[in-house]
This record gives C-alpha cells, sequence and structure tokens, in this order.
C-alpha cells in the first residue's frame, strides 16, 4: 500500500527539515561510550568505541544473545545509564542535538522520559503490553502520552498490520504473533523519529516471523522512521537489506571479564 | 482531526490506566475494600454508639429541668434586692423567694360539679414566668387567685384548666381556730413530673399572704382580718432557683454557696458522671481507632508494595514508552484512594444496617426519638477524611517504590 505523507499529517517541524537541512542528518553520535555489568561474579564490559546512525537509517545489531544487544538497544532508547562516555548526542527533531551523556549525569531523567516519549518507539521481544486495557488502548496509550501526529496514523498502521479486528479485545486473549503486532502498532503510531526493536519476532514461528519483520521494516521505511534492531540471524537481517553493525568479543587478560564491542 | 494536540495528558493517562487496572483486578481490589470496611465499620458502630448513648445521657439531662435546679439546704435570710441580683444574672433562668415551708400550704377543694370533691390539702409552690418546671407556652400563676395545680391534685379535686376552686387557710388566732377562704382560678395543670407530691403552683403574692395570715395579720388584698399589715422590706428564709443549663449548674453552685454562705444541693453529680464519661469514651474510642488505623494503614501500604512489585513489569513499559517519576508514583495513590473510596462507602452501608438494628433492638428502653447509636453528617466526613488520610500515608511507600522503578530492570521480566 502506497503510504501518502500528506493524509498523514506529517508535523510542520520534520517537514522543514527534509527540505531545509543540507547534509546529513544525524539521529545518533556515540564516542568511547562503555557499559559495565557485572553478573555472577563475571564482569560485562559493552564498548562502542563509535557509533553514527543518521535519520532514516535501518540498523541491525547481530549477534549471539549475551553478547550485549539489548544493553545497547536500552542505551540507544535512553532508558539505561552509560558508565562512561565521550560523546552520547541524540539529533531529534530539534535543531541542536541533544547530549544525553550530559542528561544522565545530571539525572535529568524527565527531560530523558520527554525525549523518549515523543521521539522513540520501542518493541520488546515479548508483549510489553497492558493487561488490563483493551488492544485499542495499548495502541492509543503513546498517541495520548504524546500526540503530535494525526490519529490517521492509528488507522494505516492498525490497517497493514492487520489486526483492526482485534482493537476491542484484552491483549490476553491474542495470539503471540497478534501481541507483537500490537506492539509494533504501539511504537509506530505516535510517529517517532526513532523505532528501536528487540528482537521483535523471536517468540514466532519462522514463517510468521519473516512476514511480521518484513511488514515491520517496510512500515518503518514508509514512516520515515530511524530503525535499531536487535535479531541473532544474520539471513534475515541481510534479507531485509539492514546496515548491519560490526560486532566482536575481545580477550581480556582475566577470564572472568568479558569485553563485547559494537562500532559503525 | 485531533493532530493539533501536542500537549501530553500524562497525569490523566496515569489515573485512566490506575483506574482500569484496579477493576481489571477487581479481586483484588475487592478484598482491599473489605479489609478497609470490615476495620471501619466496627469503629463507625463504636463512635455511633458512644456518640449515641452519650447524646441520649446529655439529652435527657438537659431536657429534665430538675438538673437544673439549685436547692438551698436548711433555711436563710434572703432579700429583695439579693432576688433582683440574682435573677438579673445570665447562667440564672428562673428564681422565685420561697416563704416558711412549714406556712405554705393550703386546703383546695372543689365545690362545683356533681358532688364536692373531697380536701386536698397542697403545697404551695412560688412560681411565675418562665417557672421551667411548667408547660413553656402554658400561662404561668401571676396573680393572687391563680394557680396551676399539680397532677395528683388535679386527679383528687378531678379539675380541669378554667374551673374555680376553692383554697382555704386556718390559723389559731388569739385562742380562737379561724378559717378564710379564697376563690383560686386554675389557670393550668403542671406536668406529671413537675411535682411528685399534691401541690400547688402559686403566684408570690398568695404565699406572702398566706404566711402574714398565718402569722395572725390581716391580708388587705384578701380582706384576711388580723393584726396590722406587712410593711417594709420581706425577707425570705428560701427560694427556688433553676439554672439556665447543667452545665451553668456547678459554677452557680459554688457562686451561690460563697456569696451566702448557705450550703446548697444540686445535681451537679449526674451532670459530671455523664461528662467523665463522655471524656472516657472517647479516650477509649480514639486509642482503638489509632491502633485500627495505623493497623489499617500498615496493611494496605505492604499490599500495595507488593502489589507494584507485582505490577513491575507493567509500571517499567509506563516508563519505557515515557512516563515520567512524578506521574507515574499516582498509579499506587489513586489505587489506595480508590480503595478509601469503596471502603467508606461499604463501611458506611455496615454501619446504617447495624444502627438501625441497634437502636430497634434497644427501642425499648429508649424514649421517642431517641437512639442508642447514631451519627451526624460530619461524623461520616470525618471518617472519610481519616480514612483517605491512612491510604495516602500507605500509598507513599508504594510510591516511593514506583519512582524508583528504572524502565530497563522491569520490562523484560516475565
Amino acid at each position: 500500500m502506497f503510504f501518502d505523507r500528506n493524509r498523514l499529517n506529517i508535523g510542520s517541524a520534520s517537514r522543514t527539515r527534509i527540505f531545509s537541512v543540507p547534509g546529513r542528518m544525524m539521529g545518533y553520535r556515540l564516542r568511547d561510550v562503555l557499559k559495565v555489568r557485572a553478573a555472577e561474579g563475571a564482569e560485562f564490559r559493552l564498548t562502542v568505541p563509535q557509533l553514527d546512525i543518521e535519520k532514516g537509517d535501518k540498523i541491525a545489531l547481530v549477534g549471539p544473545s549475551g553478547c550485549g544487544k539489548s544493553t545497547l538497544l536500552d542505551m540507544l532508547a535512553l532508558v539505561l545509564s552509560p558508565s562512561k562516555a565521550t560523546i552520547f548526542d541524540l539529533h531529534t527533531e530539534d535543531a541542536k542535538p541533544q547530549d544525553i551523556a550530559l542528561y544522565w549525569r545530571k539525572r535529568r531523567r524527565d527531560v530523558l522520559s520527554t525525549i523518549r516519549k515523543h521521539h522513540i518507539g520501542y518493541v520488546l521481544q515479548t508483549g510489553g503490553l497492558l493487561p488490563f486495557i483493551s488492544v485499542r488502548d495499548n495502541i492509543r496509550l503513546s498517541l495520548r502520552l504524546a500526540p503530535r501526529a494525526g490519529w490517521d496514523t492509528m488507522k494505516f498502521v492498525v490497517g497493514e498490520l492487520g489486526i483492526a479486528r482485534h482493537l476491542d479485545k484484552l491483549p490476553g486473549a491474542l495470539s503471540v504473533g497478534e501481541r507483537q503486532r500490537v506492539a509494533i502498532a504501539r511504537a509506530l503510531v505516535h510517529r517517532p523519529s526513532i523505532v528501536i526493536a528487540d528482537e521483535p519476532t523471536a517468540s514466532l514461528d519462522p514463517c510468521n516471523a519473516s512476514r511480521i519483520m518484513k511488514l515491520f521494516v517496510r512500515l518503518t521505511g514508509e514512516l520515515n522512521l530511524t530503525l535499531v534492531i536487535a535479531s541473532h540471524d544474520a539471513d534475515v537481517v541481510r534479507e531485509l537489506g539492514l546496515r548491519e553493525l560490526e560486532h566482536s568479543f575481545h580477550a581480556t587478560d582475566d577470564e572472568n571479564v568479558v569485553v563485547s564491542e559494537f562500532k559503525g | 482531526m485531533k493532530s493539533g494536540r501536542r500537549k501530553g495528558r500524562e497525569l490523566p493517562t496515569v489515573l485512566w490506566l490506575a483506574v482500569r487496572d484496579y477493576l481489571h483486578e477487581w479481586q483484588m481490589s475487592v478484598c482491599f475494600i473489605l479489609a478497609l470496611a470490615a476495620i471501619l465499620a466496627p469503629m463507625m458502630v463504636l463512635f455511633g454508639l458512644k456518640f449515641g448513648i452519650v447524646t441520649g445521657m446529655v439529652d435527657r439531662l438537659v431536657q429534665d429541668p430538675r438538673n437544673r435546679e439549685i436547692r438551698p439546704v436548711g433555711s436563710g435570710h434572703f432579700s429583695p434586692a439579693w432576688f433582683e441580683l440574682v435573677r438579673a444574672r445570665g447562667d440564672v433562668a428562673f428564681v422565685a423567694p420561697k416563704t416558711r415551708s412549714l406556712a405554705a400550704t393550703m386546703n383546695l377543694y372543689k365545690a362545683e360539679g356533681s358532688a364536692p370533691s373531697k380536701i386536698v390539702n397542697a403545697e404551695l409552690i412560688p412560681s411565675g414566668p418562665g417557672d421551667p418546671m411548667l408547660y413553656p407556652d402554658a400561662p404561668k400563676p401571676q396573680k393572687i387567685g391563680e394557680v396551676i395545680v399539680s397532677d395528683s391534685v388535679a386527679r383528687k379535686l378531678e379539675a380541669l384548666r378554667g374551673d374555680t376552686i376553692d383554697g382555704s387557710v386556718a390559723r389559731i388566732y388569739r385562742g380562737a381556730r379561724e378559717r378564710v377562704h379564697l376563690p383560686l382560678q386554675v389557670i393550668g395543670i403542671a406536668p406529671p413530673g413537675a411535682f411528685a407530691r399534691d401541690g400547688a403552683f402559686v403566684s408570690g403574692s398568695l404565699l406572702d399572704a398566706v404566711e402574714d395570715y398565718r402569722d395572725g395579720r390581716a391580708v388587705p388584698e384578701t380582706s384576711w382580718p388580723g393584726e396590722e399589715p406587712y410593711e417594709g422590706e420581706r425577707w425570705y428564709p428560701g427560694f427556688r432557683l433553676f439554672a439556665r443549663s447543667i452545665y451553668d449548674v456547678a459554677a452557680l453552685a459554688d457562686t451561690l454557696q460563697e456569696g451566702t454562705g448557705i450550703e446548697v444541693r444540686t445535681r451537679s453529680a449526674d451532670i459530671e458522671i455523664v461528662q467523665s464519661l463522655d471524656r472516657n469514651l472517647s479516650i477509649v474510642f480514639w486509642v482503638v481507632a489509632l491502633v485500627a488505623l495505623v493497623g489499617f494503614s500498615l496493611s494496605l501500604g505492604a499490599s500495595l508494595w507488593a502489589n507494584v512489585d507485582r505490577k513491575r513489569r507493567e509500571l517499567s513499559v509506563l516508563r519505557l514508552i515515557g512516563v515520567r517519576t512524578g506521574g507515574i508514583i499516582w498509579f499506587p495513590v489513586v489505587q489506595a484512594l480508590l480503595t478509601g473510596v469503596f471502603g467508606w462507602l461499604l463501611a458506611g452501608l455496615i454501619y446504617l444496617s447495624v444502627e438501625s438494628a441497634l437502636n430497634h433492638m434497644f427501642s425499648g428502653s429508649l424514649a421517642f426519638g431517641e437512639s442508642i447509636c447514631r451519627l451526624l453528617p460530619e461524623h461520616y466526613l470525618g471518617a472519610l477524611y481519616l480514612t483517605l488520610a491512612s491510604c495516602v500515608v500507605a500509598s507513599v511507600l508504594g510510591g516511593f517504590k514506583v519512582s524508583k522503578i528504572e524502565p530497563s530492570e522491569g520490562m523484560r521480566e516475565y
């Protein structure tokens, strides 16, 4: 289905940016970001020496489980603080990049919440839906909090994801696959700048997984959103034409210290 | 198209979600409400009983004017000026001078009717406007020929209001037995409890006349013969005195005792008993209420705390989609307040049914309009206020825990 941008009432701010700002539009700019986590006597160190994500980029984090994909996603989603960051900037619609590292240092969590609310959509591996409100209300939730896009986006997203007939049900009445479609709808409906997805189809059968993943990537493209997705399946990522970040494990002297690096 | 609305509506959204969750988990909510009502309803019954019983006792004290009476013990010597002074006091409702009690009697009988009645020897009680023992709106004896007979006299004479009866006084004067008669108009019958023996409420002038006649003097007003009429200031050996309210009795009695040196008798002990009963019951009630409400607060607080743990994932998701800390702490607060309001409503209903049952059960020993258990509207509001306050205190625990939730912690737990 062709996506009519005018009908979707794209905000004036983003239109200005698309047409008037020349050169590369930055999404994220990270330099020497480190996250240290201790678990069961071992230390896990995630390092990101350099990461640039432009607006509209489709990024994939591929790696085995335990390599820190979720940790990096959480940092990009502004819900996890980096242990150390030389630069951690986020370019949203505003002219000035937001210094996320500074906000974390100054404990400006409410600022981070506000950025999250307006600019970031997050799809979890399973659910993340509220069991006590209907599918419709779950999807509307992000729209209620950040009513920046038109409600037409809701109709479009719901139609594309094929969940229109489930809107009045509670999430508990849906299959896992349907629930993931609802979670995707909620992450897109308020037209954030960035959508982050943590193995959104990992709990589905391969056939369904591939169908939903394709739909998801296509939708983010039509809505012109930046996409960062974590996956353990490199084949799927290549098939969808996502840009894969370089990942490597580094050996250390201490066998209890694991260092995992993402770059790109 | 609602795209124009850019202002975030975080607080209403969180309130709405808290209500939806509360309804969705209605079994849990009902348990909380029942737990609250189970504490609040007995508290309300306890307070209702205390209030009903004490109010009933106070009402009885207030309604019975005898509780306001201050009676002198023995006889004294009171001048008209003293009576003026006492009458002018704000805390005195009624005062009348009393003549010597031995002289204050009269034989009454009714000559009219089918057959003459028997003769009744009645005590004369000084009365007049404002006498609290008589019906408030009925006329009071003011002239020498007016009388209000006690209930027993009315029965014995078969006298009705408006009848004229004969009053006679006898004396032994210069060795001879004499008797004079005076027609008396019955202007009313005293309330049954006003005077237990045979008595007649009369004006002061009749009492003076009867005393003078017995003393051997002539009374020009009634044309009774005798020695020179009484002249000059008249001093009295006693008085009938009522305080304005039961709460004035003790102080007024002390003042009179100090001012006149005469011992007085009151029922202030009864009043003090009720007052101290009220105080002591209040202390007991508030101790029980405090313990119960603190216990309830702690239990609700613990439940809310555990609930936050249970809902960690949902609350994390809310934080993830951008609800700020300041918004999310309303989640447990709203749910606690809902519990408070519904628990209060349920407790009120339970209380009302217990109240009507108790009042019905004890209706035999209660006067009309009295209730053993009752609450005023402000008591219901006070209960609501206290309940909501303890709910808010309880939810502070949960709110504190919620504020510590980081979205990255809880959202992958399942």
